[in-house]
């Protein structure tokens, strides 16, 4: 690794005050698991790497009055690990089971997943499905903003180099919805998504309502599919109608041909994706 | 150069290191516990696992810094002159291990697991291993090690399970 | 009566096994468990004792006990890291090299470019592969130069400094497009096929006329690296009396002693060659390929150095289990009996020839299958590519061609509605049969072990 300079900052604060003072050359370190592999071979040093791992606000999964808040320093063991999200949005322990292996789960967090915004992240077609929201520290203070908004391009969010991600919120009405997650790789552990998925609605009256489907490693960040939502969105509960949307959904995605799987292979697994996702999320719906 | 401190085996250690040093370098180059290996450097092959206050992690994606404070176990604080510990004895006993590199990690990824105190299955077993690879076992010699020491340690049984239904 | 004098014979000639493999172990902690606890004989042979016992391996406890040493685990003072830079282009022609910015930088203490190596080639059966390319690179992983610095980092860096001219040349990839005439050719030579074997048994034209139907189909198998857990590794030390002593993962010791005396022009007496335990070698390390130039390095800077392949290193230069593209054309009379079969083997080396040429002869033979058949006409060949080498790996050739053979049975048995066991069972080896080379086959237990397996691991419960 090229030298660099190393700041462990105990308080969000002087995390923030470190970020402001050597911005831009400056770099956030939290779980590692993907940024030490980059610092290994970047060709320039970041300058100073700012460690977030001690920051105490950046922990913590509870409910709030807006919803279940998820700390973005919160691994994504103990998402698996934690009853409230158990309770309240189990597809995400389904989508954290998934990310690397063990190691990797235990380093890497929720916060990290999603700032990387490579398109295969694991964490983000859930949070996606849940209408999630994050919330940004900046030298200004914090905003929020929906996290469909925080995904920008490959390797690139809303985040300004010298703000750090706070927390994840899924909002008070979407604790509880129905949803469900599934990812492919080439293998079950230490794989990268070949595509993966989730879906969430509400059934009400026997009607689909508050459909989402989001869709991961099919285009440059995680989409939502929006046209196969409309198809649902209103309409009688049937499995046909499932089978419709998920083919509309491989229409909106532009997945990559890539030496991991071709593109018409990847075509099929958005069709297979979405429609296990609904199918889970009705399950759920009717359990 | 940093000083750190942490704890490895239960003993306070220190080293000066540059900013860029991971824990496994660490370990490895300054402290001498060259138990944990480098196999791939990148967080795939779980060769360098080690426990940070109880859990596994890949102590190649970790840096020195970050370990401050912490309290490390390698594969050198699980026996004693006095006792074997039982994981390392079952996967001698059943011959888990053939060139042994990935050894360590292993046992290291296996004591995480047992220590959670939960109910084991075979899938389990799997997936807890599934950050760390051997090339030469197959696995099938590991998880029979794994089972034995669970076994051993906890007087629990793994149920079985049928090959074919997997 | 005569049992159980056998048995006891048995039984003490294990236990004198079992104190022999005791003794070698170092006096760790308490018992051992053996096993099995109750000492039984095994029933499938009965040669020996050891058959169908469990065996615990005497490196285990030290494996277990994180305590076994492999390369990376030593240090020695005052050593020095090397780093190899790769070409990262897969053909070109070396116009220049210049290493003077890098030796300028902080902590080298030396480098190293194929020139300086007495004798830069080397190759278990042609030395067609140098150390350091130092005129034509001819895949993206061959190295060009070495550094040898106080820190790994240092030496990485002054990797960077390196600057090298190349002349570009066209690149060739596909071994079929290699074979041709006007292809690029990668040695000089006249031809990119540089090993070829022949097999010929009875009269095949005459057994496709006799045959009721033919079977075509091609068959390609891709690149595999062996991913031992242990990267390469060594460790060399030029000493004041003019001998080196060399701590290497490598398996072959005994060949690559002969190599690194060969290449280094030193008399084989000088050369010391340390093995230790080998983290995974499965055919990768049968070959040196650090070796000779950290010797050199060694020899300059008065001082142990290392070098430990990164994954990348492993996987771009070091050797990889060749693929193969096979052709099959096989003659079936409708009972499905092979009347006769056709193959053509082309197996992709790579940039260098490595173990390719023994691996093709095994290919070759084997390339037939466990069957008999009376007309049989094999070509293989192996070809120069500008890609990583392809050398030994577990197998040995074996496994491309037993992928391609059986999975033409299973094409034919469909094609003529026969089982698939059944086919082979028709067609399997017995006892007398000769192989595809001539040689008499004795102990034969292909039909056995296929009905015992398929009984086993309910071959019919599965079709259904």
């Amino acid at each position: 690794m090229k030298p660099f300079d190393f700041i462990q900052p105990q308080t969000t604060d002087a995390a923030l005050a470190a970020l402001a003072e050597h911005s831009p050359n400056v770099r956030i370190l939290n779980g590692g698991t993907d940024y030490v592999v980059e610092l290994k071979h970047v060709a320039q040093s970041p300058g100073v790497v700012v460690d977030i791992s001690r920051l105490q606000d950046l922990k913590g999964i509870e409910i709030t009055d807006a919803g279940l808040r998820i700390g973005a320093g919160v691994t994504h063991s103990e998402i698996m690990a934690d009853p409230l999200i158990a309770e309240h949005a189990p597809a995400m322990i389904d989508a954290a089971h998934t990310v690397g292996a063990v190691q990797t789960r235990n380093l890497g967090t929720l916060g990290g997943n999603l700032v990387t915004c490579v398109p295969s992240m694991d964490s983000g077609p859930t949070l996606l499905a849940l209408d999630a929201q994050v919330t940004i520290l900046g030298p200004k203070g914090s905003r929020q903003i929906p996290l469909s908004e925080f995904f920008v391009f490959v390797r690139k969010t809303a985040l300004e180099p010298d703000e750090l991600l706070l927390e994840i919120i899924i909002p008070k009405e979407n604790l509880g919805k129905p949803a469900g997650f599934i990812k492919f790789g080439l293998r079950k552990g230490q794989a990268l998504a070949l595509v993966n998925a989730a879906s969430a609605f509400r059934i009400e009256d026997g009607k689909f309502k508050d459909v989402r489907i989001a869709l991961g490693a099919v285009a440059p960040v995680v989409i939502r599919a929006a046209k196969a939502e409309a198809i649902l969105e209103g309409q009688a509960v049937s499995e046909d109608l499932i089978n419709e949307a998920a083919k509309i959904a491989v229409t909106e995605a532009s997945p990559i041909d890539d030496f991991r799987a071709s593109k018409e292979y990847r075509n099929d697994l958005i069709e297979v994706g979405a429609r296990r996702t609904m199918q889970a999320a009705l399950a759920a719906a009717n359990a | 150069m940093t000083d750190i401190t942490l704890t490895v085996n239960g003993e306070e250690k220190t080293a000066s290191v540059p900013p860029e040093t991971t824990l496994l370098k660490m370990l490895r180059e300054d402290l001498n516990y060259t138990g944990a290996k480098l196999g791939c450097d990148v967080g795939d092959c779980g060769a360098c696992t080690v426990l940070v206050d109880g859990i596994a992690v890949n102590a190649c994606l970790m840096l020195a810094g970050q370990a401050e404070g912490k309290n490390i176990e390698t594969i050198e604080g699980l026996s004693t002159l006095e006792e074997y510990h039982p994981i390392q004895k079952a996967f001698e006993d059943v011959a888990s291990l053939q060139c042994g590199f990935c050894g360590p990690g292993m046992i290291m990824s296996t004591k995480a697991l047992i220590d959670q105190g939960e109910e084991l299955t075979r899938d389990d077993i799997k997936d807890a291993l599934s950050g760390n690879l051997c090339r030469c076992t197959g696995y099938t010699k590991i998880i029979e090690g794994v089972i034995d020491a669970y076994e051993e340690i906890t007087g629990k049984k793994v149920p079985e399970t049928n090959p074919r239904a997997a | 009566m005569a049992d159980d004098v056998k048995t006891k014979e048995k039984t003490e000639s294990l236990e004198s096994l079992r104190k022999a493999d005791d003794n070698l172990r170092l006096p760790t902690v308490p018992e051992r468990t053996l096993f099995p606890k109750e000492i039984g004989i095994a029933p499938a042979r009965e040669q020996t004792p050891a058959v169908g016992q469990r065996a615990t391996r005497p490196d285990g406890r030290m494996h277990g006990l994180g305590q076994t040493k492999y390369i990376d685990d030593m240090f020695f003072p005052g050593m020095l890291h090397a780093k190899i830079k790769r070409a990262c282009i897969s053909h070109a022609k070396i116009k220049s090299i210049d290493v003077s910015e890098a030796e300028k930088m902080p902590g080298v203490m030396a480098t190293l470019i194929g020139k300086e190596i007495p004798v830069n080639s080397f190759g278990p059966s042609y030395q067609d592969q140098p150390l350091l390319a130092d005129d034509i690179v001819r895949h993206a992983g061959d190295g060009v130069a070495a550094v040898a610095a106080v820190t790994e980092q240092q030496a990485l860096d002054a990797l960077e400094k390196i600057k090298i001219v190349y002349e570009e040349l066209t690149p060739v990839y596909d071994p079929m497009e290699a074979m041709k005439d006007d292809a690029v050719k990668i040695h000089n030579g006249e031809s990119n096929v540089y090993s070829s074997k022949t097999i010929i048994k009875g009269d095949v034209e005459q057994g496709f006329k006799d045959s009721d139907f033919i079977f075509e189909k091609t068959f390609t198998t891709q690149m595999v690296e062996h991913v031992p857990m242990e990267p390469h590794a060594s460790i060399a030390e030029w000493d004041a009396n003019g001998r080196v002593t060399l701590h290497t993962s490598l398996g072959r010791i005994t060949l690559g002693r002969a190599d690194v005396s060969r290449t280094l022009d030193l008399p084989i007496n000088r050369i010391r060659m340390i093995a230790t335990v080998v983290g995974g070698n499965f055919g990768g390390k049968n070959e040196i390929t650090t070796e000779p130039i950290l010797a050199l390095l060694s020899k300059k800077t008065g001082r142990p150095v290392k070098c430990v392949f990164t994954r990348e290193d492993e996987f771009i230069s070091s050797t990889t289990r060749h693929p193969f593209v096979m052709e099959y054309k096989t003659g079936m009379s409708k009972e499905g009996k092979i009347m006769a079969r056709k193959v053509r083997l082309v197996c992709d080396g790579g940039a260098y020839c490595s173990w390719s040429e023994t691996t093709l002869g095994k290919a070759c033979i084997l390339s037939a299958g466990p069957y008999n058949i009376d007309n049989l006409h094999v070509d293989a060949y192996a070809v120069y590519t500008n890609k990583t080498m392809t050398g030994a790996m577990r197998g040995f050739g074996a496994p491309q061609v037993c992928f391609a053979y059986e999975s033409h049975m299973d094409d034919m048995a469909k094609e003529l509605g026969i089982e698939p066991l059944e086919i082979r069972f028709m067609n399997a080896f017995n006892e007398g049969s000769t192989s595809p080379t001539g040689q008499l086959l004795e102990a034969v237990v292909v039909t056995d072990s296929l009905k015992m397996a398929s009984e086993r691991f309910g071959w019919k419960e599965w079709q259904k």
